[in-house]
């Protein structure tokens, strides 16, 4: 269970601001994400750090290889749970970390 | 509907790239399949949608993968982004994942380009957000243009450590520290390396003006560093670390770890190919012939998934395998395969000369990794060091049981995180090489996916065949 969504205090920034963004309901909330890169590399870059709440530590977990490999950024898209570091954003899509459960499967 | 192919290539990395380039502009039905949505591979990563800025700032060891790239489209490759492999079989079949639908297709013959991956070595507090790969910052930074924007750490060992380093410097991020964990006098082995790697001086003068850059701008860098941790309740807030004797505390927002990289073998592993050992390197890759192919007659390994050696050697390990390809199906003889393939070979031993310097510097020495008791060795699964020693005590030798009974390789990423490390802890508790402990067993799906995807798949015409085919595999 999170306590505090601010627990992380790194940070990226974007060189240029996005061309493009497409709206999508991040754990019910509406927010705009980049478009055209992962969506793991697009809630990075609007601070949204948490990718996960490790189901087995009950700890927050955040990306940590970016290229398919450590699934710390497996996250419900659209209903199934998906690597984010390797699908796209796109509009409308709904995208829930369950960042409040205790870290169950979704 | 079925698909049969000529070939199959996965992975659209440089090997990748140039297999299936070369094999369609040859005439042949060639089907691509990337588990990204554009091809590049990570060295490439979106190399198409980077524009000039980014093109510019990475340089041209980026920058030729946009020519790769629009070669590869212009050629025609039939394209699959976001199809994630599952499965591959030695008959040449292939079941892959994309858009929530599965199915199975043939081929005969697939090149399995699938690149390599940092090496993953757990240290206290990795599992703490905020701890990354330098890798991950380096794919941040080409895919999306995302810049650190607090302080940041780098520990661990090699080249491309020292070159995200200077990266960062160059986009202006404030690097805290960096902690090499290799020794501060290069091991004498090198030495006897030198002047076969000078042969390589356009790639060692590119890392000692790196170096001279570091040390400019004053960053505090560290040599001989050991039993690195980050720190933090639930996310990172500082590292700590010693060198000689001496305690080092760092406040830190990223740590960003790297050991060096490693072939990404599961798909080999799967499908059953004969696994080698590197004794000097400390990774398993698929033994090959010279064109790249492993002991089953339809399945090649091309590019860094075969053995590490760079982006450049890639390419041309790519066209080799294409070469032996178009051979065996009667595009051309074997005299104008041998041909082509001969300057292929020069441009890989040229540029492979630095490489025996650099494994010597770099080379993963075992006495440098801790491995505490109450670090988290298996992220998915929660097991720590203690957690699998205790097993040992208990008498437990073979990989794959210590997993049974722990669960430690048995989340998501079946082992691809805590694997290595693993074979090295328990080698080293039994004082035996990793090669004697085994390798953990991968099964498919290699990629997690719903069972209903699996039960409404497109088997093609073939249909279902004899037995449960999913899970009767090893």
């Amino acid at each position: 269970m999170l306590k505090d969504s601010t627990i992380s205090t790194t940070e990226f920034k974007l060189d240029q601001p996005p061309t493009e963004t497409v709206s999508v309901l991040l754990d019910g909330k509406k927010v705009e994400l980049p478009k055209g890169v992962s969506i793991a590399a697009g809630l990075l870059s609007i601070g949204e750090i948490i990718s996960r709440i490790s189901p087995s530590a009950q700890k927050p977990r955040s990306p940590h290889c970016l290229m398919g490999v450590c699934y710390e950024c497996l996250m419900e898209i659209n209903g199934v749970e998906r690597q984010a570091c390797m699908t796209d954003p796109e509009e409308g899509m709904v995208i829930n970390r369950h960042l409040n459960s205790k870290g169950e499967d979704a | 509907m079925s698909r049969h192919y000529d070939a199959i290539v996965i992975g659209t990395g440089p090997a990748g790239l140039s297999a299936a380039t070369r094999l369609t502009k040859m005439g042949l039905n060639v089907v691509a399949l990337d588990e990204q949505q554009r091809p590049g591979g990570q060295i490439y990563r979106n190399v198409e949608g980077a524009g000039d800025d980014r093109l510019n700032f990475f340089g041209p060891d980026y920058s030729v993968g946009l020519d790769l790239v629009n070669e590869f489209r212009e050629a025609g490759v039939i394209y699959e982004g976001g199809a994630s492999v599952w499965q591959v079989e030695a008959d040449g079949r292939v079941c892959y994942s994309k858009d929530g639908e599965s199915c199975r297709i043939s081929a005969n013959y697939i090149v399995a380009a699938t690149g390599a991956m940092e090496r993953p070595v757990p240290i206290d507090g990795w599992d703490l957000p905020g701890v990354m790969g330098a890798g991950a910052a380096n794919n941040l930074a080409k895919e999306a243009g995302l810049t650190p924007a607090g302080k940041v750490v780098l520990a661990g060992s090699g080249p491309l450590l020292l070159l995200e380093a200077s990266m960062l410097l160059k986009k202006g991020v404030e690097i805290a520290a960096i902690l090499e964990t290799t020794d501060f006098i290069p091991p004498v082995d090198s030495a006897t390396k030198l002047p076969k790697a000078l042969m390589g001086w356009k790639l060692l003068y590119k890392g000692t003006a790196m170096l001279l850059e570091l040390q400019k701008a004053g960053i505090p860098h560290y040599r001989g560093v050991r039993n690195i941790r980050a720190l933090g309740a639930e996310a990172l807030s500082g590292v700590e670390a010693t060198v000689k004797g001496k305690d080092l505390s760092f406040d830190a927002d990223l740590l960003l770890l790297h050991f060096g990289v490693i072939p990404n073998t599961h798909i080999f592993r799967q499908a059953g190919c004969q696994m080698v050992w590197d004794e000097k390197l400390r990774y398993w890759y698929p033994g090959c012939d010279s064109w790249g192919r492993t002991n089953f007659e339809k399945i090649f390994a091309a590019g860094d998934g075969s053995r590490v050696h760079g982006a450049v050697a890639a390419r041309h390990k790519g066209t080799l395998a294409a070469l032996e390809i178009a051979c065996c199906l009667g595009m051309i003889p074997e005299s104008e395969r041998d041909a082509i393939a001969e300057p292929v070979r020069k441009a890989i031993r040229q540029d492979n000369f630095p490489r025996p310097f650099i494994d010597a510097v770099y080379a993963p020495n075992p006495s440098h990794f801790e491995f505490n008791n109450n670090t988290v060795l298996c992220r998915c699964e929660n097991v720590t060091v203690g957690d699998v020693r205790k097993v040992l005590d208990e008498g437990v030798r073979d990989l794959n049981e210590v997993k049974s009974i722990t669960r430690c390789g048995m989340g998501p990423c079946q082992g691809r995180m805590c694997g290595p490390a693993l074979a090295e802890i328990v080698g080293d508790y039994l004082s035996i090489e990793p090669d004697r402990t085994g390798l953990l067993s991968v099964r498919p799906p290699l990629k997690p996916i719903p069972l209903a995807e699996v039960a409404s798949m497109d088997l093609g015409d073939e249909g279902t065949d004899g037995g449960n085919w999913l899970l009767d595999k090893k």
